[in-house]
């Protein structure tokens, strides 16, 4: 095992070592970073060129060039890694990639997460429900995501989600006819995911589209779009609601003990309520949100502890997980309370379309910066997750259709497992394991960057220091945010043949 | 979101299911023929098969057809009136609006907006083709030499493929945009189908690595059949679904790629189009003249699409596990039947 850790990582290095040297002379070749000052007028011009040369050693042809690089880099032995500085500015290109990474980890971390979370979960819906028409819409649209350009959702994003909402905001009343519309189509969209007879699913339908439409028309009544918030109740209520929900999904309803320890973490949660409200208003930092969501989870656990006796995993699961959810309903409680001053502050654009964060924005509130954080976060991400959701999907059902065809699968239906079990602990967990490799895959490229996305979004990120690199033939910087991408994607390549010799134990290591 | 874990009809599906292959098999049909009946009865990769045809042929007349560049250009030209790099007076209305003259609309430099789409539909297309095809073609080569024959070489030629996939598509449009811009889009979709192989050898070899301990491939080798003759005669045949599999969705990935690139500056140069540069160049007028930025972005979804699905219909007709999909009626229409014959 070490043996071949070892080797594979001298391969890596070897990979690694060749990818830049090609990299950097097709970067030589993509352009004159001269060409700017040859044609210029200014009187200085042939000093400047001259001083550039001797800066950034443009006599010495590409090939050779890239050797003192690499002597630069390899400085991060005894201690300082030079990785030179940049044409414009002359900032040193270590600098601008530390501050691009944690943008960029932002932008594609939520979107990555978001992706693999809903994919895998409507991949496995999917092939549950195999030929069914949820089954056929949620192919088509799979087919239909992979098929987006980009750049051209981000556009749509930009003006849909973003301009139209805001402009939305400012006098958000729904019409009745909207609001029908609205509701019978999200009613569908919904019962959907239900099974049973169709006299059943027509129940589901009508109840679905009432409470919507109520909904709907009560938020537009009391102007909740403006002055948005959950209340205490609220609060309980979804809590409880996604519970019980969780609960049908991993233990199934007729479980009481995994029903109860949900319930109770919820009511626990819901306890908190106050106490965190005062905690977080006289100082609000992410030690405290962290820490409530850890206190959440590790008191849920307690109480599905207590609650089972055998078979704790269950009860256990859908115990914390209504712990966690009732403390992000808590949260969100917090920041929609802050949306109304956000609102004002944010001059009537809360869903910002360009950067990063509002510079113009002037306030000590913890609610109301990482509210602005949020609403710049939102569209690209929504982007991002569009994009990729699709290949999780597919792959995953797929995934999963293969391992219910398999011959374990049928035992445990034949020793008359209930088919939840068969689904949860036989198919799922087998069929996760090919997608370590995707998962692997995608978090090397979460470095990279989303050129694409941070462009149209103006985002400067990874990606977009690589893009402006390319523009400007600014050889360090190209390098620089290039190396780090190749060297993850490099080290993804091994992370994934590790990860699934070591969950699959039909592969074997070769020694 | 309530999931319900009820018994699925397997049973009376999977009896179903018996009539798609199998019962073609029983016909006497040849392989060949049955994947064809299976791809024809897969409708959405027929109507997008019909639809990719029409397409092609209504591009490449409206447009023409251009080769080469420069002195050494070969045209003919197309029926539409305009060619994309006439400049027109602009349109009457202020924007540009689409009239009977110009059903696109106009561009702000006053540029046929039809022209210019069908020009940016041709080069689409065309790069598409190039880096699907020779992507394929690369990536069939590669993997099978690499499945079949294992060991060291196995070993070199996937850290060769890891080495490849390291090296940035955009990167290469800046250099070819730079040192061949001037001789059209053919070196960029050359020179990204170079390197755009990687993950259909990754696919292929993992077909030739499981097809080459079949015993079929023994029985060839104990019959002293060479090397040549088992990768060509017994394992190449056996692998084309997932072959011809994967390069469609490799066009269909191929032309994300080359607009995405376009859209960034580094692919398809001025003064050629490319429907990546067209959203590039107009998304700013988005506000007020939407179907300049709606048009190449239609397209490309559309193009996308029905690759995708004439790629899906393929995956189905050559997967022999797969096997016609059950509809609602089929069932009913089984079960009533079962249970006139009970009564009687």
């Amino acid at each position: 095992m070490f043996a071949y850790i070892s080797r594979r990582i001298s391969t890596a290095l070897l990979i690694l070592f060749g990818s830049t040297f090609l990299t950097y002379n097709l970067a030589a070749l993509s352009g004159d970073p001269l060409a700017a000052w040859r044609e210029s007028t200014d009187p200085k011009k042939e000093s400047i060129i001259a001083e550039l040369i001797y800066t950034y050693q443009l006599d010495v042809p590409a090939p050779a060039r890239y050797f003192i690089w690499v002597k630069n880099i390899l400085g991060v032995f005894v201690g300082k890694a030079d990785f030179g500085f940049s044409v414009e500015g002359r900032i040193p290109v270590i600098n601008l990639i530390a501050d691009a990474i944690p943008v960029t980890l932002r932008l594609v971390t939520t979107a990555t997460i978001l992706a693999i979370v809903l994919g895998i979960t409507f991949g496995v819906i999917s092939a549950i429900r195999q030929y069914s028409r949820l089954d056929y819409s949620l192919t088509f649209l799979s087919f239909f995501l992979f098929s987006l350009p980009i750049f051209w959702v981000a556009v749509m994003l930009k003006e849909y989600m973003g301009i139209q909402f805001n402009a939305f905001l400012e006098k958000p009343q729904i019409d009745i006819w909207v609001n029908l519309g609205t509701s019978a189509v999200l009613a569908f969209i919904i019962t959907g995911f239900v099974g049973g007879t169709r006299r059943k699913v027509q129940i589901i339908w009508a109840a679905t589209f009432v409470v919507l439409a109520v909904l709907l028309a009560l938020a537009s009544a009391t102007n909740w779009f403006r002055f948005p918030g959950l209340g205490i109740f609220g609060v309980a209520v979804l809590a409880a609601l996604t519970s019980i929900g969780l609960t049908n999904v991993l233990a199934g309803l007729g479980n009481k003990k995994a029903l109860w320890a949900g319930l109770v973490s919820v009511g626990v949660g819901v306890a908190f309520y106050y106490p965190f409200g005062v905690l977080v208003n006289e100082s609000g930092n992410y030690a405290i949100l962290i820490g409530f969501a850890l206190l959440m989870l590790s008191m849920s656990f307690f109480i599905g502890y207590f609650f089972s006796t055998i078979d704790r995993g269950p009860i256990i699961r859908s115990a914390m997980l209504s712990g966690f959810f009732v403390s992000m309903f808590t949260v969100g409680d917090k920041f929609m309370q802050a949306w109304a001053p956000y609102y004002t502050l944010s001059d009537g654009k809360p869903i910002q379309t360009d950067g990063t964060h509002n510079l113009a924005m002037v306030t000590n509130d913890f609610w109301v910066i990482n509210l602005d954080l949020l609403t710049h976060l939102i569209l690209p991400t929504t982007a991002l997750t569009l994009i990729s959701f699709a290949g999780y999907l597919r792959y995953s059902r797929s995934s999963i259709l293969e391992v219910l065809s398999m011959d374990y699968i049928r035992t445990a239906r034949a020793k008359g497992m209930p088919e939840r079990e068969v689904i949860l602990r036989h198919a799922l967990r087998n069929s996760m394991i090919p997608l370590t490799t995707l998962v692997a895959y995608d978090i090397a490229g979460i470095i990279g960057g989303a050129i694409i996305t941070e462009r149209v979004f103006g985002w400067r990120g990874m990606g977009s220091l690589a893009n402006d690199a390319i523009t400007q033939q600014d050889l360090n910087l190209l390098m620089g945010t290039f190396s780090i991408s190749a060297f993850l994607a490099v080290m993804a390549t091994l992370a994934a043949d590790l990860i699934y010799s070591a969950l699959d134990p039909r592969i074997r290591i070769r020694k | 979101m309530a999931i319900n874990f009820r018994k699925k009809k397997s049973s009376a599906a999977a009896e179903n299911n018996e009539t798609g292959a199998q019962g073609m098999e029983t016909l006497g049909l040849s392989q060949g023929q049955i994947i064809r009946k299976k791809f024809f009865q897969h409708k959405p990769a027929v109507i997008g098969l019909i639809f990719m045809i029409f397409f092609a042929i209504f591009v490449y007349s409206a447009s023409g057809i251009h080769l080469g560049s420069g002195d050494a250009r070969f045209t003919i030209k197309g029926w539409w009136k305009y060619s994309h790099e006439d400049i027109l007076p602009p349109g009457s209305c202020n924007t540009g609006c689409p009239t009977a003259d110009h059903p696109f609309g106009q561009q702000a430099n006053g540029r046929d907006y039809f022209a210019q789409v069908m020009r940016g539909s041709e080069i689409s297309l065309m790069v598409m083709v190039v880096i699907g095809l020779l992507g394929g073609l690369l990536g069939t080569v590669m993997g099978s030499v690499s499945g079949f024959f294992g060991g060291i070489v196995d070993a070199v030629m996937m850290r060769f493929t890891d080495f490849v996939i390291t090296v940035p598509s955009i990167l290469i449009g800046a250099v070819i945009g730079y040192k061949f811009g001037n001789l059209g889009v053919f070196p960029l979709a050359v020179f990204l189908g170079i390197f755009s192989w990687t993950g259909l050898t990754r696919l292929v070899r993992g077909e030739f690595l499981s097809l080459r301990e079949r015993e079929f491939v023994d029985a060839a080798r104990v019959a002293g059949a060479s090397n040549r003759r088992i990768i060509f005669k017994h394992i190449l045949p056996n692998s084309v679904g997932v072959i011809i599999v994967s390069t469609t969705l490799l066009l269909s990935g191929s032309i994300l790629l080359e607009t995405g690139l376009s859209f960034l500056g580094f692919g398809v140069q001025a003064p050629d189009v490319s429907l990546g540069a067209l959203i590039s160049i107009n998304q700013g007028a988005f506000l007020y003249a939407p179907w300049l930025f709606w048009w190449p972005g239609v397209i490309i979804v559309v193009i996308a699409l029905s690759i995708n699905f004439i790629g899906d219909g393929l995956r189905d007709a050559f997967d022999p596990r797969q096997r016609r999909q059950i509809k609602r009626k089929d069932y009913l229409l089984k079960t009533s039947t079962r249970d006139a014959v009970n009564k009687r």
